[in-house]
Parts: structure tokens; C-alpha cells; sequence
């Protein structure tokens, strides 16, 4: 039954979706599940978090599809719909620590075990690191980071998406960039 | 897809006042290469086969929830065709409706009908070119029958002007 809707293009699927057909949308979903998970992911940064967000997004879509008119590609909608669900659900939780902090019993057990090594532990903190560093940047700088250089959407797409200009595009991914290097100048110099 | 795109002509474009030699630029360049590979360290943890099919589950079945018939009606309107013959059907009503009341609505007596009766009590007044045509001589005139009573006797008078509304005419027939 996938291996068939495979060949189908979204339009087609859609038509079929919004008759109620369920397979048609579980075609489609899976289809792009996997694109609307990252993108959740890397605004929310928090794995739970992003579980619940990636639902909300398929929540709307299957509710809104009806109304779809392909002004855009279905894909560009989904990653519009993706981004700002995130950002709604990253403010949302912005009380909540998301931060996995250093003396988190997975990095003590890593540390104990001799067999991990100094290596493992280092990566590990590096990542830790970075995900530090990109809690720390505005909600809307990191969307507009990753939907440029983890998505590769155009500039003028994530201008839309956040609602603002181009050059403020250009300067949110050019404070996020400072950002980073600021946090991992350490690593980087390593 | 997970990894970065960063030419070094959007770098410029990004770093715009960056005004030092082109090897420097390169420098930096490299260097936020060197960032955007750290951050690939980072990757997204993926979904199982369970957890796709839970969030599809309760998504589709979410929606189902909300898709009511006044809903489904509502986004069939959404539909340009349909709202365009929806609009048709409602312009044809609205102008069968204003036709239908038009007829519907009594006439006002003419002065220029052959005869209007007016009542007023046990009083009919009599006017129209029929009247005209008994008394030509007389300007605007009209025939009144007057009974106080219904047993009364009638009392028949021809009211109307003369020399173009100079004289007043009150005649008993």
C-alpha cells in the first residue's frame, strides 16, 4: 500500500486526504515525518518536547489540509507550519531548563567507565556544549539558523515564515553564528 | 540534507562589513566551517517506527475529531466553485423574492384611471377621467356621497376649482 502511494506526488495525495482518505495520509505523513522532526528538534532542542511538537504540527496539518490551495509546495507550508509550531512550543516551555546539566548521571557513568575514554567523554561534553550554546540564542535566531543551513531554505521563505525582512534574516543567522563561536571558540581551537 | 550549506559568497553577504584582505576573509570563512561541523556533532535523535505511528495515530484521529459536518460544510464552501454557484443560487432567491413583493404591493389609485373609489366611513369619493369627462368645464373634480348614517340618505356634491384653481366649485347633484 506505501510502496504504491510512493510514486504519487503530494498533490494527489492531498486531493485524496482531503476526501478522508487515511492511507493517503499516512503516506504522507511518513513522508515527511522525518524533515518536520528535525526541524522541531533542532528550535525546541529538548527530545520530548520535540515529540509533542512534531504532534501538534500533524494536528494542524491534517485539520487545515482541506483549506490547502498550493500558493506554496506542500513541503514549504509543512516547513512553515514546523517552524512555527516550534517556536510557539519553545516559548511556551521557556521556563522549564531545558539544559542538560554537567553532572548529569549519563555524563558521571560515562566518566566511570574506563572503557568510554577520555575521547567519548570529551565528545560528549563538546556536545553538551553546543547544546548550551544554542539554548542560548534567541528562539528566532535559531530558526532562522537551521532553516537555512539544516533545511537549506531560501532566505526569502524564512523572511515569510518569521514574519520579517530578508536583511533581518541575514542578521539573526549572523548573531547566531557570533554566538556559537563565542561559546565554542574552545573546541574549535582545540 | 543534515549538512550545512555555507558558501563563501553567502558568508559575505552574512559578514558584510567584514573589510580586511581576502585572506582573512578565508580565515573566517573556514573557521565558521569548522562550526557548522561541530554542530553536525549534534545530531537529531530519531523517531522510531512506534513513535511514528503513535503521533500519526493521534493526529489523524485529533483531527477526525474536529472534521463535524458543519465543518465539512463550512470547507466545501471554502471552494471557489462551489461559492461561486452557492452565490447564483442566492442572487436568483434574492431576485425572485424582490420580484414576488413587488407584485405583491397594492397599486395607489392613479389619477389618471378611469375611475378611483375612495371609502371613508359611509363617504366614497368618486375620481379619474370618468368624472373628468362628465364635467369638463370643471378643473380637478370629484364626486363625493356623503350619509352620516348607513340608513341615511345619500347626499350627493360635486366638489373642484375653476379659472385655474380661483374659483371653488361645490355643487349638489
Amino acid at each position: 500500500m506505501m510502496d504504491g502511494h510512493d510514486r504519487i506526488t503530494d498533490k494527489a495525495l492531498i486531493e485524496a486526504v482531503q476526501r478522508g482518505d487515511r492511507d493517503a495520509a499516512a503516506c504522507l505523513y511518513h513522508r515527511h515525518i522525518d524533515r518536520v522532526h528535525r526541524i522541531c528538534q533542532r528550535i525546541v532542542l529538548d527530545p520530548s518536547l520535540a515529540l509533542d511538537c512534531v504532534q501538534e504540527v500533524w494536528l494542524k496539518v491534517f485539520r487545515s489540509l482541506g483549506r490547502f490551495r498550493y500558493r506554496s509546495s506542500f513541503a514549504a507550508w509543512l516547513n512553515s507550519v514546523a517552524a512555527n509550531t516550534a517556536i510557539d512550543h519553545y516559548r511556551r516551555s521557556k521556563r522549564r531548563s531545558n539544559r542538560v546539566d554537567i553532572d548529569d548521571p549519563e555524563v558521571e557513568s560515562m566518566a566511570a567507565d574506563e572503557q568510554a575514554g577520555e575521547r567519548q567523554l570529551d565528545d560528549e561534553l563538546t556536545r553538551q556544549r553546543i547544546q548550551e550554546a544554542l539554548e542560548e540564542i534567541s528562539v528566532s535566531q535559531r530558526t532562522a539558523f537551521v532553516l537555512r543551513y539544516y533545511e537549506n531554505m531560501p532566505l526569502a521563505e524564512i523572511a515569510r515564515i518569521l514574519g520579517c525582512r530578508e536583511g533581518t534574516v541575514r542578521t539573526h543567522i549572523r548573531r547566531c553564528l557570533l554566538a556559537l563561536r563565542a561559546k565554542l571558540m574552545a573546541e574549535l581551537n582545540q | 540534507m543534515d549538512k550545512p550549506r555555507f558558501s563563501f559568497e553567502e558568508f559575505k553577504a552574512i559578514f558584510p562589513d567584514h573589510c580586511e584582505s581576502q585572506e582573512k576573509l578565508l580565515s573566517e570563512y573556514n573557521f565558521f566551517l569548522m562550526l557548522l561541523e561541530q554542530l553536525d556533532q549534534v545530531p537529531v535523535p530519531k523517531l522510531s517506527a512506534g513513535q511514528k505511528a503513535d503521533i500519526f495515530r493521534r493526529s489523524w484521529q485529533g483531527a477526525s475529531r474536529n472534521r463535524s459536518p458543519v465543518w465539512s460544510w463550512l470547507g466545501l464552501l471554502r471552494r471557489p466553485a462551489v461559492t461561486f454557484a452557492a452565490g447564483i443560487v442566492l442572487g436568483c432567491s434574492l431576485m425572485f423574492a424582490v420580484a414576488k413583493g413587488r407584485a405583491a404591493v397594492p397599486q395607489s389609485p392613479s389619477p389618471q384611471r378611469l375611475l378611483a373609489v375612495e371609502h371613508a366611513g359611509y363617504t366614497q369619493v368618486y375620481t379619474g377621467k370618468a368624472v373628468e369627462g362628465l364635467y369638463p368645464q370643471i378643473e380637478n373634480p370629484k364626486i363625493v356621497i356623503e350619509r352620516p348614517r348607513k340608513s341615511s340618505t345619500p347626499q350627493r356634491v360635486l366638489y373642484g376649482t375653476l379659472d385655474k384653481g380661483e374659483t371653488y366649485v361645490v355643487w349638489n347633484l
